[in-house]
């Protein structure tokens, strides 16, 4: 079932103004504006090369955009570097998995934790009661998180071991660790076999629950209009349409430009 | 006037070999995207072999010119089919610059053994007697070296333009996996233009030999030289390399007249370091962009090496037990002080492998800071008699004021920029440390430092400077070993990998890298003030850059990234020519083939097979106690 469409009373999260940014001759986005309000799950779609991760990392601060604006919870965070952005509570995952090599499955999730962590270095220098009882929350939190999505069993093993599918859902659980006030997936389900889309599915639910903001890259449709109130379609570095998924999945644009084709796989059963 | 003609034309003159060595960096830059840094030496290699065949051999002038270049480029050859070549599908590119390091340290290793230490100079071509007009004299060799660069440079174009050999190395250097489609053989096209470049270092070598004397490690100069001219110039611009050879030879020519030998190196540092924060790609860029990142690909870390808890708690007690138990009868005197010195270095080691290892920056300049301390403490405790507790510290403090300089310039820097901005702030604090005699005696040293003296207490014998290393190697371990599971320790080891990643989750990387740097700088001063104590005793060449590509090497062999591997790689090259004297001569080869060989073949280093052999041990124990039960939960 789909959850109820935010009302525009609720309060904008992230607020995106005529963003502009091209490669060379390519224009990747092209005066984007949207807004997500706190509390919801806003999807974005769009046919390959329509600019989605780049507005990601327009928003994320990895990229910086040559015209337009961003704000978040009111703050105007264009130009901010990307270690500042995260610190303010917007956490993103990258495309292909990016766990860090050299730290076990456990260790990468309390990496996430690091934003939160108080106590110094020097504390742990001399193991002083306070670090040692805010690392064993940090790690009880971790194992908690990683049984959510099952797994717990491998926390223990090189991260780089794992298969193409865990090492996604590890960089959810990493990014969650990073107790995000937004949190931007990009695309989350692709190399997922089915069960570990359901996985996840069942996973974004709950941060949704949760009320997380959750702002998703993803081509799976079934799982873009299961989870989403709001869907905002990008093609060729342009918004063409935006709204639930069922007033998206209606708009004959939409239907030409990227559903058409996908309407008899995925987008009949949602 | 005349005088600055002169001094013009002798800066062009140096500027053409410098030239000529860039010119090699950056042909198999952008082959490779790697810079070469055994460069200078195969320029070394072959002024000395053409030394001895002209000497001992009596073979004429020409002859053995060929003869040498010959020699030059045939090792080039073997060193490049057998290391260069097949770590560059294996190693990240900051690794393959540490390779190449290795095998310089190996060329000088192998020079000092065939040739000692003394310098070679050879007889000018064409006679003693300089050309002279308008009262600007030349020597006529500066004529030979400007033709034969003009020759070289004339041939290398046409090589490159004119053929289909150049066609395909430029194919390789624009697009690798295209050229590979197109049937080009990468690999040999890799060999192919480090044997080039061999080539043009190895001639560059020979033209020079007679307008200067050369030994066993003036290579390095050349590397460091050749390796700024090619960056001023732009790294992957062929006629960048030429431009910023002769600014360089012109700007060092001038400084030195002008100023003082002393800071021509600080000059060329200083040019080195405007050029990287301003025009990072050089005065002239050119060729594909590289990707000059952190150590990202993945090469240490395929697995994961970890103890079992019970192996590791062995461990540690076994190896404690032992530690306070070797004084006592167990090690002969010498040993004894062996192992203080591998105590005192390991203190730099962890601050390196902090550094390199954990955090991923590659740094060439570790003994620099050593060097800081060490002659800070001891200088003090000799003019000043302050106590030297007081003066490592004060050694620490201006090693981290040093380092934050450093570091406004190198945090900006990464990779490849990083290492050799490291290399160069090494090689200035020895020409400082050569330099300004009155403060640090020059080059036969500072003499008379007193014993180390805490709270009253004189660590006057090998024994009790035995204990106190091994009571402040312990604590570090402990503590590093408490940082490292922290949330900081983490930070750091995700910054090594992937530096986005870690900013994208709230990890401040400029901050944390900076941290880790001072940190490292103020252990390698630490070392370096226990080091002057212990030998009462310290001079430029304790501390130079071959004591900085010693500890890489140390780190490397014993297992970068492990709190252990820095000890046994340290106690390895350092007992091994304690142990077996005839290895003492041959001492620099060796650490710089276990360098080469732990790169290649083991790189997880010492540590990895010490853990893998542990854990086996524990696994069978393990197993026969539960006798009857999975071996694989013994396993777990």
């Amino acid at each position: 079932m789909t959850a109820p469409l935010p009302h525009a009373a609720s309060r904008p999260g992230l607020e995106v103004r005529n963003l502009c940014r091209s490669f060379g001759g390519l224009q990747a986005t092209a005066d984007v504006s949207f807004s997500v309000p706190f509390g919801t799950v806003t999807a974005l779609v769009g046919p390959n090369g329509a600019g989605k991760t780049t507005l990601f990392n327009l928003v994320t601060g990895i990229v910086r955009p040559q015209s337009g604006e961003v704000f978040f919870d009111g703050e105007r965070i264009t130009g901010v570097s990307a270690g500042k952005i995260a610190s303010l509570g917007l956490i993103r995952t990258f495309q292909t998995a990016r766990v860090f090599p050299g730290l076990t499955v456990l260790e990468n999730a309390m990496v996430g934790g690091h934003r939160r962590v108080r106590t110094s270095p020097f504390a742990h220098m001399i193991s002083l009661p306070s670090a040692r009882r805010e690392e064993r929350a940090l790690r009880e939190r971790a194992e908690a998180m990683l049984d959510i999505v099952g797994l717990s069993r491998v926390r223990d093993t090189h991260a780089v071991e794992l298969p193409m599918g865990s090492q996604k859902l590890l960089e959810v659980v990493r990014a969650l660790m990073a107790a995000p006030r937004m949190l931007l997936l990009d695309e989350p389900a692709a190399g997922l076999n089915d069960s570990e889309t359901a996985d996840l599915a069942a996973l974004l639910r709950a941060i949704r629950d949760c009320g997380v903001t959750v702002l998703v890259v993803e081509h799976n449709m079934a799982l873009v209009m299961s989870v989403a109130q709001q869907v905002v379609v990008l093609e060729a570095g342009a918004v063409i349409a935006c709204g639930g998924p069922d007033e998206v999945r209606a708009d004959p644009r939409v239907i030409r430009a990227y559903l058409g084709a996908e309407t008899d796989t995925h987008g009949g059963r949602s | 006037m005349t005088n600055f003609i002169q001094l013009l034309i002798g800066g062009v003159l140096t500027g053409c070999i410098y030239a000529l060595i860039a010119l090699g960096f950056s042909l198999i830059f952008r082959v490779t995207g790697v810079v070469n840094l055994a460069q200078g030496a195969f320029c070394i290699l072959a002024a000395l072999a053409c030394a001895s065949f002209e000497t001992q051999f009596g073979w004429s002038i020409l002859a053995s010119c060929i003869g040498a270049v010959a020699v030059a480029v045939t090792v080039g050859a073997v060193v490049g089919a057998t290391s260069f070549v097949p770590g560059l599908t294996r190693l990240s590119n900051a690794n393959m610059l540490m390779l190449t390091a290795g095998l310089l340290t190996v060329f000088e290793g192998a020079m000092q053994l065939v040739w000692g230490s003394q310098p070679y100079a050879l007889e000018p071509f064409s006679g003693q007697e300089p050309l002279a007009f308008a009262g600007i004299t030349i020597p006529t060799q500066g004529l030979w070296m400007l033709g034969i660069t003009g020759v070289l440079v004339l041939a290398l174009w046409a090589l490159l333009t004119r053929t289909r050999l150049g066609q395909a190395l430029r194919a390789c250097s624009e697009n690798p996996t295209a050229a590979r489609l197109m049937g080009v053989s990468v690999p040999r096209m890799t060999l192919f233009s480090f044997c080039l470049s061999a080539l043009i270092a190895a001639i560059a070598g020979v033209v020079i030999a007679p307008a200067t004397s050369l030994q066993f490690d003036s290579g390095r100069l050349f590397t460091v030289s050749g390796f700024i001219a090619a960056v001023i110039g732009g790294i992957a611009s062929l006629p960048g390399a030429i431009v910023g050879g002769l600014v360089l030879g012109v700007v060092n020519s001038l400084a030195t007249a002008y100023l003082s030998s002393l800071y021509s190196s600080a000059i060329a540092l200083g040019l080195l370091l405007m050029v990287l924060v301003w025009r990072p790609s050089g005065l002239m860029a050119g060729g594909p962009a590289r990707r000059q990142d952190v150590r990202d690909e993945a090469r240490v870390w395929k697995r994961v090496h970890r103890l079992t808890p019970e192996a590791r708690r062995f461990a540690a007690v076994a190896a404690l037990i032992g530690a306070i138990a070797l004084p006592h009868g167990m090690a002969s005197e010498a040993i004894l002080s062996s192992l203080v010195i591998v105590g005192i270095l390991f203190i730099a080691l962890i601050g390196l492998d902090l550094l390199m290892g954990w955090c991923g920056q590659v740094a060439l300049g570790q003994a620099g800071f050593m060097a800081i301390g060490g002659y800070t403490a001891a200088g003090l405790a000799i003019e000043y008699q302050v106590s030297p507790v007081v003066g490592i510290l004060a050694g620490m403090m201006l090693s981290l004021v040093c380092a934050l300089i450093l570091s406004v310039v190198t945090l900006r820097l990464r990779g490849l920029y990083l290492a050799l901005a490291t290399l160069s702030f090494g090689l200035l604090v020895t020409s400082f440390a050569v330099g300004l005699t009155e403060l640090t005696g020059g080059p036969s040293g500072m003499v008379g430092i007193p014993s180390l003296e805490i709270a009253g207490y004189a660590f006057d014998t090998t024994e009790s400077m035995y204990h106190l290393v091994l009571v402040l190697d312990v604590a570090l371990i402990v503590i590093s070993q408490g940082v490292m599971r922290s949330s900081f320790g983490r930070a750091i080891q995700a910054i090594r990998t992937d530096q986005m990643a870690a900013a994208a989750l709230g990890v401040n990387v400029l901050r944390t890298k900076l941290v880790v740097f001072a940190v490292s700088a103020m252990l390698a001063s630490l070392s370096g003030s226990l080091y002057a104590f212990n030998f009462h005793f310290l001079s430029p060449d304790m501390v130079d850059a071959t004591r900085s590509l010693e500890l890489v090497a140390m780190l490397v062999i014993g297992g970068e990234g492990t709190l252990i591997g820095p000890l046994l790689g340290g106690l390895l090259l350092t007992l091994l020519p304690t142990v077996f004297a005839p290895l003492a001569s041959a001492k620099t080869l060796v650490s710089g083939l276990l360098l080469v060989g732990c790169f290649l073949w083991l790189p997880h280093g010492l540590y990895g097979l010490l853990v893998d052999g542990l854990n086996r041990i524990f696994r069978r124990i393990g197993g026969a106690a539960r006798s009857g039960a999975p071996s694989e939960e013994g396993a777990r």
